[in-house]
């Protein structure tokens, strides 16, 4: 969990390629106020929500995905929540977003649509102020984002942040007939045993830290 | 693989560059870095700002909501964070500033060298920034590196002095008197282009940058887009003109010092000068078409780090 590290290792990149630029000086103006707040021993966000799925107790339903989809009236040809799966017989992958540590969506986003909550660290993208630019879709390693044609405009996973206010559960949670999809604080769903952060031909978790705690099918 | 960014975004990513390109061309040719009396010293300014002006308002129409809700395009420069907010900021002020330096200069007013000279700095944030944008992208292997800012950058200049010389000699009345100066920069400018080229489609090739990158450079070298990447890229906008302003080059420079030897009249030079300059347009259109299909090239071969659907 050493944020400092990740981050003194984007700036350095990133200042790499600028240094090809005239607008460095930019840069210049923007990076180091990131770095110099960062404490390299305490997670950014101590209370971070995760998502944990179990492989090994998923039937491949998609009921996380239905439920999502009528919770949370997905835009058309939005998907907040996919079902996908592996080469194996009767392996599955649930994934919505990640509500990263280091979340590139909210930093490349030109328009300040993307905002992570200091208090539980979901992401949450707020779809009146989006333009539609599309960068985001590319900066996520995780297809999280996703862009309506219909409306012109990004929405996702918000964790049910309202549902959770009231104190329900995200409706994907909810709707998991086999408890292969739980949540909880990241920190002791990364106790779990067997969990890992990544499993076969997903990206690098140090990439975006993600929320996300897999316990893979043997 | 969906492909987010389109026609629009490669015409605005090309239309930067030249825009910026020209406006540079022009400021070289005023510092008199491309000879006497350059014939290049207007045109360039005529068209730098207009051109990235245009290229913007494509992007507008790309965006979701260009014509849904155009009023939310002011946030565009709310996260300094983000390179596109950056980049707003940059084309906007250059756009302003470039075509208040070209008007200037289309109505013989002295211009404050303040406008100039900003002028400069925008330009060239602007050549930089439209690879830039691409280059911070992780999550896409092949865009994730430091070459392709230099790669669009020495081709917003190559492409930005093309459509110069290309304009100014029908705009201009008096014909240049420099083409060996011009074409010995662009010589330089293809070659170096040329090199970074070679040194980027490598690294990515190797697969030291993943083999999601290795997939991107084959894509090109000899997948579905090498007849655009060897035969428009490669062949029309690099190799062909290389040659031919090299042939140019060196014939100008024999022809140079017969003159000092004191041969030729001026008449029976007529007939050759005209067909060089049909040449050398239809060369510099060559050049404008290589720059367009390197922003198409880099922009839809783009694979990402993960497809979103393959598991183990």
């Amino acid at each position: 969990m050493d944020k400092s590290n990740q981050l003194n290792k984007i700036s350095r990149r990133s200042l790499l390629k600028m240094g090809a630029l005239a607008a460095g000086a930019l840069a210049v103006g923007v990076l180091p106020g990131q770095i110099a707040g960062a404490d390299p021993d305490s997670p950014k966000y101590p209370e971070q929500l995760g998502f944990m799925y179990d492989q090994t107790k998923c039937i491949g339903c998609r009921k996380c995905a239905i439920a999502c989809k009528s919770a949370n009236k997905w835009e058309e040809g939005a998907k907040w929540r996919r079902v996908m799966s592996g080469a194996r017989p009767d392996v599955y992958l649930s994934m919505s977003c990640n509500h990263c540590e280091n979340p590139v969506c909210v930093a490349v986003c030109p328009v300040k649509a993307y905002k992570k909550r200091d208090k539980d660290g979901i992401v949450i993208h707020d779809k009146e102020v989006c333009v539609g630019c599309k960068y985001c879709l590319y900066a996520c390693p995780y297809h999280a984002p996703q862009y309506s044609e219909a409306t012109g405009r990004i929405t996702k996973c918000h964790f049910c942040y309202e549902r959770q206010a009231k104190g329900q559960k995200p409706a994907c949670i909810e709707a998991c007939p086999t408890q292969a999809l739980t949540f909880g604080k990241l920190v002791d769903l990364q106790k779990t045993p067997g969990g890992v952060a990544q499993i076969q031909w997903l990206p690098a978790p140090e990439l975006t830290k993600p929320s996300l705690v897999i316990i893979p099918k043997q | 693989m969906d492909i987010y960014w389109h026609w629009l975004v490669v015409i605005y990513l090309f239309l930067g560059g030249l825009g910026a390109g020209a406006y540079l061309t022009s400021f070289a040719a005023e510092m008199g870095w491309l000879g006497e009396n350059s014939s290049l010293r207007r045109v360039g300014y005529y068209i730098g700002g207009p051109i990235v002006g245009i290229g913007t308002l494509l992007l507008v129409f790309d965006l979701g909501q260009g014509f849904y809700k155009p009023w939310l395009l002011w946030r565009l420069v709310t996260n300094l964070n983000s390179v596109m907010t950056w980049g707003t900021i940059i084309l906007a002020v250059f756009i302003a500033v470039g075509m208040l330096k070209g008007f200037l200069t289309f109505i013989n007013r002295p211009v404050p060298s303040v406008v100039t000279w900003s002028g400069v700095v925008l330009a060239i944030a602007t050549a930089g920034y439209t690879g830039f944008l691409i280059s911070v992208i992780g999550a896409i292997p092949f865009w994730d590196s430091a070459i392709i800012p230099v790669i669009f950058f020495i081709s917003a200049l190559s492409t930005g002095l093309s459509i110069t010389v290309l304009l100014s000699s029908i705009i201009e009345k008096a014909s240049s008197e420099n083409k060996g100066r011009e074409d010995l920069t662009h010589i330089i400018l293809i070659a170096a282009e040329l090199v970074a080229v070679v040194a980027f489609v490598g690294i990515m090739a190797s697969g030291v940058n993943g083999l999601v990158a290795q997939k991107s450079a084959i894509l090109l070298i000899n997948g579905k887009y090498a007849l655009y990447f060897w035969g428009i890229f490669i062949g029309l906008g690099l190799i062909f003109p290389l040659a031919v302003y090299a042939v140019q080059y060196l014939r100008h420079r024999a022809t140079e010092a017969t003159v000092a030897v004191g041969g030729n009249a001026d008449g029976q030079m007529e007939g050759p000068r005209q067909k060089q300059s049909l040449l050398t347009m239809i060369t510099d259109f060559s050049v404008l078409m290589g720059g367009f299909a390197l922003r198409a090239l880099v922009i839809f071969a783009a694979l990402p780090i993960w497809d979103g659907i393959k598991i183990g």
